[in-house]
């Protein structure tokens, strides 16, 4: 009874995140041809905090991220790799009821695409193979999965929305020293929004087609 | 000039009032260590510094006054007295600071202050704190920090000279509703100015009785300086017990600087395994004590910390959650659980230097019981730790005016010190209760205390009777309840980051895993 209890408080807790994602119309055809310019390296800066939840919410004030984007077909498509991202810095780490919060990702990560509205410029996805070690005092967790997620050509920004059940607490290793607050029915979340720039300075633009 | 001795002359009539005098000592006002000196030197120095504020360096005016002595005598500590750091930070910088939405803010200073005597030298942090003070709309802002300096000596005749070198600002930000501004807190780091008016000299303090002027002004160092002895604070770990060149900076005084590593050894060895839970952390603050209308600094103190996991008991509209934890620790010094040797002094009857070294020992169990909430709707959380220890105050030494009293070697209170406890029949018998609040609310920063990462806990203390003071047919006993022994007696501890030893983190550990936080006592 209890473990019901708490699947369903923590898909509660996700709706709203989750009701956002579901406003944007999808287009009439998948698209399958995508046109990433320009191509090559980028940086990601996390815009306002980025903000985990693990049962327990955990704000980071600084987040970047590096690697690269090139054009693709098929759908869904990886149209760029995260080669590096980091969550908080040794002078401002993320933080938590629990205290000081150290997040190490395990990389590549994906940005994946799978649907463009050619209207609004917005590509809607997720990113992918996402797996990172959490540590907040002695409690230490690891989460894997993917985190929904829509780019916006005009303004660059990589929004970042995972609903319940896009991300989980592994198993193994599974969580240790973390009490019932995380256990492996967690259902993580990843809030945040980052501006992106291309090498050369420019916002890339993302365009999907279907010829 | 001969006749210009640091020591305060001890007189017999003084040591007769000792036993009177006794009584004021113990956990009394922390005023400048030991030796008082004719001739004070009251130095205000003007300083131009260049700070990094977060739109870029700016110039800005530090004053330094303190009270030094016009001269020491070689192997006597000695403090500067009254020392205030003002920083008059530009209308750029005060802007730098409204563009965090900050409306006030409360500063805390770190001068680092060199002591050189010919060339040997050493470094003291002059720590001061201020109120919390508005920030205006536009315009500059003064800041004035005042606060306890280390004590420093020298072992030989010559001259230590004190120079302020670089200035770190801690600013605690709030906004107009009361929680905190921007990043919470923000640290400007300033250098001194390469045209500073000699290289920020402060006052130059001849030692010993043969050098010229008694009033002390600037001359250049003599011959070499040594070690001392006064205050083992937080540091008695004298290290290298050989004749050491350098002047000493006693850390009786407030924490000592991560960079210097002026901490007591807090670490897990053979005899204190860690687990994977395990968590050690410094923690230092000050006490009241009502009768003596003083604080006293609590020194800089070990402690290990086994995390107990946090468990969660949802809501019945599962839009939340209780959340509860609890850890057991342990103050650890040298093996044994108690607080490293500190020492007050106390001016009895506003004149009379008279000090009392004291420690803090564990009776029995510590523990911290955390509780609070979480809100899956508005991701609200919020939580209440609650440490309990039971100490007894230990009196091992007094001296009045430097000459040693026989305390006896069983000098403490009769039974631990207690706090009004909440919850007796859960938590029974005496034992201090310090409280720390955190809550958090995303997407900012959670403010307050927080478990593994430190921050203020508070409470008030009972201080119980004494037994066992004095010794040759002297019973003191009565002398020190008198004066020392009550309730009300406000209590203030500032915990620092913890280190999760077997979560190797750089930011939160030196590399032999003790904390690499050293908090700051406030007040």
């Amino acid at each position: 009874m209890k473990k019901n209890m708490r699947r369903f408080a923590v898909v509660a807790g996700a709706a709203a995140a989750a009701f956002g994602l579901t406003a944007a119309p999808a287009s009439a055809v998948p698209s399958t041809t995508w046109t990433v310019t320009p191509s090559g390296s980028y940086t990601a800066t996390n815009s306002g905090n980025i903000v985990l939840t693990a049962t327990i919410p955990m704000t980071c004030t600084t987040s970047s991220a590096s690697g690269t984007m090139a054009s693709t077909t098929g759908n869904p498509a990886t149209v760029a790799s995260i080669n590096a991202i980091n969550f908080g810095t040794a002078a401002s780490p993320c933080t938590s009821i629990l205290g000081n919060v150290t997040t190490v990702a395990t990389v590549p990560w994906t940005v994946v695409a799978q649907d463009y509205t050619a209207a609004t410029g917005v590509t809607k996805g997720y990113v992918g193979n996402v797996k990172a070690v959490v540590t907040a005092g002695a409690c230490k967790f690891t989460v894997t999965g993917k985190a929904s997620a829509t780019y916006t050509n005009s303004t660059g920004v990589l929004a970042v929305s995972s609903v319940s059940g896009d991300l989980a607490v592994s198993s193994s290793p599974a969580p240790v020293n973390c009490g019932s607050v995380v256990t492996t029915a967690t259902k993580p979340i990843f809030k945040g929004n980052y501006a992106i720039k291309a090498s050369n300075g420019t916002i890339p633009k993302i365009v999907g087609t279907n010829p | 000039m001969r006749s210009h001795r640091a020591a305060v002359p001890r007189s017999p009539r003084i040591r007769a009032r000792s036993a009177s005098l006794t009584a004021c000592v113990v956990l009394a006002a922390l005023v400048p260590t030991a030796a008082s000196a004719t001739g004070a030197q009251e130095v205000d120095a003007e300083l131009p510094y260049v700070c990094a504020l977060p739109s870029g360096e700016l110039p800005v005016t530090v004053r330094v006054s303190a009270d030094f002595p016009g001269r020491a005598t070689p192997g006597e500590a000695f403090s500067p007295d009254g020392v205030t750091t003002t920083v008059e930070l530009p209308a750029e910088a005060v802007a730098d600071l409204t563009a965090l939405d900050a409306t006030t803010a409360r500063a805390a200073t770190r001068l680092g202050v060199g002591v050189t005597q010919n060339e040997a030298a050493a470094t003291a942090t002059w720590r001061g704190t201020a109120e919390q003070v508005a920030l205006p709309e536009s315009g500059p802002l003064t800041l004035t920090t005042t606060g306890d300096v280390p004590a420093v000596t020298g072992r030989s005749d010559g001259d230590l000279a004190f120079t302020a070198g670089a200035l770190a600002v801690d600013l605690a930000l709030g906004a107009a509703d009361g929680s905190p501004a921007g990043p919470g807190s923000l640290t400007v780091d300033c250098s001194l100015a390469e045209d500073a008016p000699g290289e920020g000299l402060l006052a130059t303090v001849p030692l010993g009785q043969d050098a010229a002027d008694p009033d002390g002004t600037p001359a250049p160092p003599g011959s070499s300086p040594g070690t001392p002895g006064a205050s083992p604070g937080p540091q008695d770990e004298p290290g290298d017990r050989r004749r050491e060149r350098a002047p000493e900076i006693a850390e009786g005084a407030p924490g000592g600087a991560a960079a210097d590593r002026d901490a007591p050894p807090c670490l897990y060895d053979d005899e204190h395994p860690s687990t994977s839970a395990s968590l050690n952390a410094y923690v230092t603050g000050y006490t009241n004590v009502k009768k003596l209308k003083g604080a006293s600094l609590l020194p800089l103190s070990c402690v290990l910390i086994e995390q107990g996991p946090t468990d969660i008991d949802f809501f019945p509209d599962f839009s939340g959650g209780y959340l509860s934890q609890h850890s057991e620790g342990t103050l650890r010094h040298q093996g044994r659980a108690q607080t490293p040797p500190f020492e007050a002094t106390f001016l009895t009857f506003g004149f009379t230097p008279t000090k009392a070294t004291m420690v803090l020992e564990q009776t029995g169990p510590m523990t911290m019981d955390a509780s609070g909430e979480t809100s899956f709707v508005t991701l609200a959380t919020s939580l209440e730790t609650r440490v309990r220890i039971p100490l007894v105050l230990r009196v091992t030494a007094l001296e009045v005016n430097g000459t040693p009293l026989a305390i006896g070697a069983n000098c403490r209170t009769q039974r631990p010190l207690h706090s009004p406890e909440p919850d007796p029949a859960k938590f029974p018998g005496d034992h201090v209760l310090l409280t720390g609040k955190g809550t958090h609310q995303p997407p900012d920063q959670p403010v307050g205390y927080l478990l593994s990462s430190g921050g203020p806990l508070t409470g008030e203390v009972t201080i119980p009777a004494f037994t066992g003071c004095g010794a040759g047919g002297e019973n003191l006993d009565r002398l020190l309840t008198a004066s020392v022994s009550g309730p009300g007696n406000y209590i203030k501890q500032t915990q620092g980051q913890t280190c999760a030893v077997q979560v190797f983190n750089p930011a939160e550990c030196t590399e032999d895993l003790q904390p690499l936080k050293i908090p700051v006592p406030e007040r």
